[in-house]
């Protein structure tokens, strides 16, 4: 017994001195090697770095900010504002959101989804940051309608409880998600049967026929309605689309998004925007494939 | 010396003595500063990695930490001179001493007397170690007899001597940056950052793994020696790496019949182990 | 060992305590937000891609903004062109702006103009001194490339020197001044000016974005990658463990009396960093006092580079080649040791 462990404990520690010998080297003569090669390819590495910054200039909420690996610690001493940089961005973002790693429709849109309407698009993008894209973009109908939504938690996907208070307005950690009634239960709009299908045709895309693209397409699209819901089916004191208290919002956060401020300034923008708002793909050409599929919405 | 006799039996066992109680505290004083040194000191040379704020945080981080290891630095410096002035004492009072009331000094003497000291280098290290390339790679089972202080107990020793002289000028020299360079100019400065950094990372790897694997995780001795604490070692172990002294001791201790052949310890393995091969 | 055990408390509660720090504030200042603009910009998700497929987010964080040294300037004293609601995409704030805040000295409009002016005549200006726009003057930078919102970084002195607002001071003030918000702002404006607005690491980190970047440093003849080689230093180690008192880039590199904006090439006999100058830097007061001057010879930005410092190289080399040519073979050994004793009888030739 005493011999097998000791054959153990020395096969351990022929490991462990390999392992010595690996940072041994890596704290001596690789310095003299890194250093050799440092000064021969400072210049090309820089290229490649330079290069690489071009090919990343795929822009999405999520890349820039909730998963950015450029993140800065401001030491104030009595506190650290830990928070992502955006280069020429001045105001301080501090924040701290994990991506949606659950939308049926982030993977393809996008998570800055809206940018037909100049002035409305960040508008859009704002309540598209917790409320799920089929809050709007689904409008069920008869037996279906259930006016049931819930939240669900950005990074694992489960349902939550309202995350509505205690966070700074707009910054939760969880989106609104409607349910829909199959076979007289209620379900998740994002079900796992549409999560599946949807996933299997991002996998599949680059086999497919043309044909069989656009079917598969309509399939995954069959539940958006062709017009959205509107600002006003939300900001209304009579007959609001979200139960709002139900979602956990309290009566004051509630007056404000009911308030006058708003509702007015959506009149506001209802008049010079809104008849563009409800047929968005008309005014602009589709040039890329990745907006004509926008405009199957 | 009675408390400490050359070989003490304990339960019917052999025990050889090596290091007297003066030489053991000096030696607890070096390993704790040193420890100190290296974890307050390897924080800043590899300040990029992760663990390094922590365990920097473990001392006071940059406001005490650099005072840790200063006061540590000026223990360790006050170790050695005062390592020195013992050697030098304890050489003149044993061996000098006499010598001059017996037949007189000259320098050659001298210098003979110093350069038989047990820890000085000599060619049958050079022996040893050849010997012991011989046992390394399989050509012999006899592993070299070892003197009183093998080749490692050697390096051992004038690997941190070497050390403690150059981290201990550069780290004089760093720490008492106005005062040196009235001196010497400011670019010596970064010559001593070098030399104290590197240096200090090469003791700090020799001693924590060849010295530590040497005395207490080699498998004749796992899993710890004792020998810095006691000052005695086994009769296994002393047959096994000072073949040659241990043979001289008992000898002189009258007891040549019980002497154990070379590879005595080797017995466990050569029994047990021994279908392996 | 007497002296680390508060620090270790407090550096275990700092590191602790980093992700529950991050909202909260060290004033109830209120924002000046007259034209309600955080009604719709308080939402985190206020974003959009522009034409450029550049991102752009329109989110302000209040309990921020109000911390910081603009919190009680409107948003329309920097955004100028924004006169209604709803608003057309706004234009670029021109920093130089006069704004609506009256400097009290001189009870004029203030205006960060004469940073223009102090900029283009230091070493980081477009311009060179005979007036011709300099080689990839794109490289120099502008306001936004070194600055996002300044933030107060308040100080307590009123027993002992921490960061922070003393309740204590504010009592003081508090018999003469009614007006709680103008307290706090007073109180962070004076102690964040009386040390520097940033840490150290904060500077450094601000410096490299540029003078780490190898290709500017080539492009521009720079002799050192100069935040990599402070970061070798003892102070640029002891920033990166967030020390306050080390000296940062700019307390070299700027003449004292002079804010950043002005600073000038080593190679101009005015500059902080001229050989003429140098020995003035260390043994400035709050530094090294007693220091001789040749303690500024001492070469900050010495690089393990043959190029750059080849005596410097060289000695390194002599460590690298004495640790690895030691303790390689030594490892050698062990490995060979174990192996050995993993078979203990295994002999080509036996003894005999």
């Amino acid at each position: 017994m005493k011999n097998l462990f000791y054959k153990i404990y020395m096969l351990g520690f022929m490991a462990l001195t390999v392992f010595f010998i690996y940072i041994i080297w890596e704290v001596t003569f690789a310095h003299i090697i890194e250093e050799y090669y440092g000064r021969e390819r400072a210049l090309e590495i820089g290229q490649i770095v330079e290069q690489k910054k071009h090919e990343a200039t795929k822009t999405s909420f999520e890349k820039i900010i909730l998963e950015s690996d450029e993140k800065i610690k401001h030491y104030l001493g009595y506190k650290i504002l830990e928070e992502r940089r955006i280069k020429g961005h001045f105001h301080h973002i501090g924040f701290q959101i994990g991506p949606d790693k659950r939308s049926y429709c982030v993977d393809c849109h996008g998570d800055m989804p809206h940018d037909h309407i100049k002035e409305l698009r960040a508008f859009l993008n704002m309540h598209a940051f917790f409320v799920g894209c089929e809050t709007c973009h689904v409008k069920l109908e008869g037996a279906q309608k259930t006016r049931v939504y819930k939240w669900y938690d950005r990074t694992t996907g489960e349902l939550v409880e309202s995350p509505v208070k205690g966070s700074a307005p707009g910054a939760y950690k969880a989106k609104i998600i409607p349910f829909e009634r199959v076979d007289g239960k209620l379900q998740r709009i994002d079900s796992e049967d549409r999560m599946a299908f949807s996933r299997e045709y991002r996998e599949k895309e680059k086999s497919l026929s043309q044909a069989q693209k656009s079917r598969a397409k309509k399939l995954i699209h069959k539940i958006v309605s062709k017009q959205p819901a509107i600002c006003e089916d939300c900001h209304q004191k009579e007959a609001s689309l979200l139960p709002l208290a139900d979602l956990g919002y309290p009566k004051e956060r509630i007056d404000s998004i009911m308030s006058t401020e708003v509702v007015g300034m959506i009149k506001n923008y209802t008049k010079f925007y809104m008849p563009r708002m409800l047929h968005p793909g008309e005014e602009l050409p589709k040039v890329e494939e990745k907006k004509a599929v926008k405009s199957e919405i | 010396m009675k408390r400490y006799p050359a070989i003490k039996i304990k339960d019917g066992k052999r025990y050889f003595y090596r290091f007297t109680m003066n030489q053991r505290i000096q030696h607890i004083i070096l390993a704790w500063s040193v420890v100190t040194l290296v974890l307050t000191g390897m924080p800043l040379k590899f300040s990029n990695s992760a663990w390094a704020p922590y365990l920097y945080a473990l001392f006071g981080g940059i406001k005490a930490a650099p005072i840790v290891h200063i006061t540590t630095g000026v223990i360790l410096l006050i170790l050695f001179v005062y390592h020195i002035g013992y050697l030098a004492y304890v050489i003149y009072k044993k061996q000098i001493l006499p010598l001059k009331q017996k037949e007189g000094l000259s320098l050659m003497k001298v210098l003979i007397i110093l350069a038989k000291q047990p820890l000085v280098p000599n060619l049958k290290d050079a022996f040893d170690i050849r010997d012991l390339m011989k046992y390394l790679f399989f050509l012999t089972n006899k592993r070299p007899d070892g003197d009183n202080f093998t080749w490692k107990e050697k390096f051992d020793y004038w690997a941190p001597f070497w050390g403690m002289i150059i981290i201990g000028l550069s780290g004089l020299i760093i720490w008492n940056k106005e005062l040196a360079t009235h001196i010497v100019p400011g670019w010596f400065l970064n010559f001593s950052l070098i030399a104290h950094s590197d240096e200090a990372l090469l003791a700090a790897l020799f001693l924590f793994i060849w010295h530590w694997y040497n005395v207490h995780f080699s498998i004749s001795v796992f899993p710890m020696g004792t020998v810095f604490l006691t000052g005695y070692m086994s009769e296994e172990l002393m047959a096994e790496e000072h073949y040659e002294h241990y043979v001289k001791v008992m000898k002189e201790a009258g007891l040549e019949h019980e002497i154990l052949p070379p590879h005595g310890a080797h017995a466990h393995e050569s029994s047990e182990g021994g279908h392996s091969a | 060992m007497k002296v680390s055990l508060p620090y270790l408390k407090s550096y275990l509660l700092l590191f602790l305590s980093i992700p529950f720090l991050i909202f909260s504030s060290p004033g109830s200042a209120s924002a000046a937000d007259i034209g309600n603009c955080l009604l719709c910009h308080k939402y985190p998700g206020m974003s959009r891609v522009d034409e450029e497929g550049k991102f752009r987010l329109f989110f302000i964080n209040e309990s921020i903004f109000n911390n910081g040294v603009h919190a009680k300037v409107k948003c329309e004293g920097c955004h100028t062109d924004i006169t209604e609601i709803p608003h057309k995409p706004a234009k670029k704030v021109d920093c130089l702006v006069e704004c609506h805040i009256v400097e009290p000295s001189s009870e004029k409009k203030f205006s960060h103009k004469s940073v223009e002016t102090d900029l283009g005549q230091s070493v980081h200006g477009k311009i060179d001194s005979a007036g011709k726009s300099k080689k990839y003057a794109n490289d120099f930078p502008e306001c936004k490339d070194c600055h996002d919102e300044p933030l107060y970084r308040p100080l307590s002195f009123f027993k002992k020197v921490r960061p922070g607002i003393s309740e204590a001071s504010l009592g003081r003030c508090r018999v003469c001044h009614k007006k709680d918000e103008f307290i706090y702002r007073f109180y962070n404006h004076v102690t964040t000016r009386l040390h520097k607005s940033r840490n150290p690491i904060n500077i450094a980190e601000v410096c490299a974005r540029c003078h780490n970047d190898s290709q500017l440093v080539e492009r521009h003849g720079l002799s050192t990658k100069a935040v990599f080689s402070y970061g070798e230093t003892f102070h640029g180690k002891a920033a990166r463990f967030l020390d306050e008192r080390i000296p940062d880039c700019l307390d070299c590199h700027v003449n004292k009396g002079e804010s950043a904006h002005q600073m000038l090439s080593h190679k101009n006999t005015q500059a902080s960093t001229n050989d003429m100058n140098r020995g003035k830097i260390c043994s400035n007061i709050d530094c090294h006092p007693n220091a001789s001057p040749k303690l500024a010879t001492y070469n900050v930005h010495a690089e393990f580079n043959l190029k750059q410092s080849p005596a410097q190289y060289f000695f390194t080399v002599f460590f690298i080649v004495l640790t690895g040519g030691t303790l390689l073979p030594l490892m050698g050994i062990i490995l060979l040791d174990l192996i050995r004793r993993f078979f203990p009888n295994a002999v080509i030739k036996r003894r005999k």
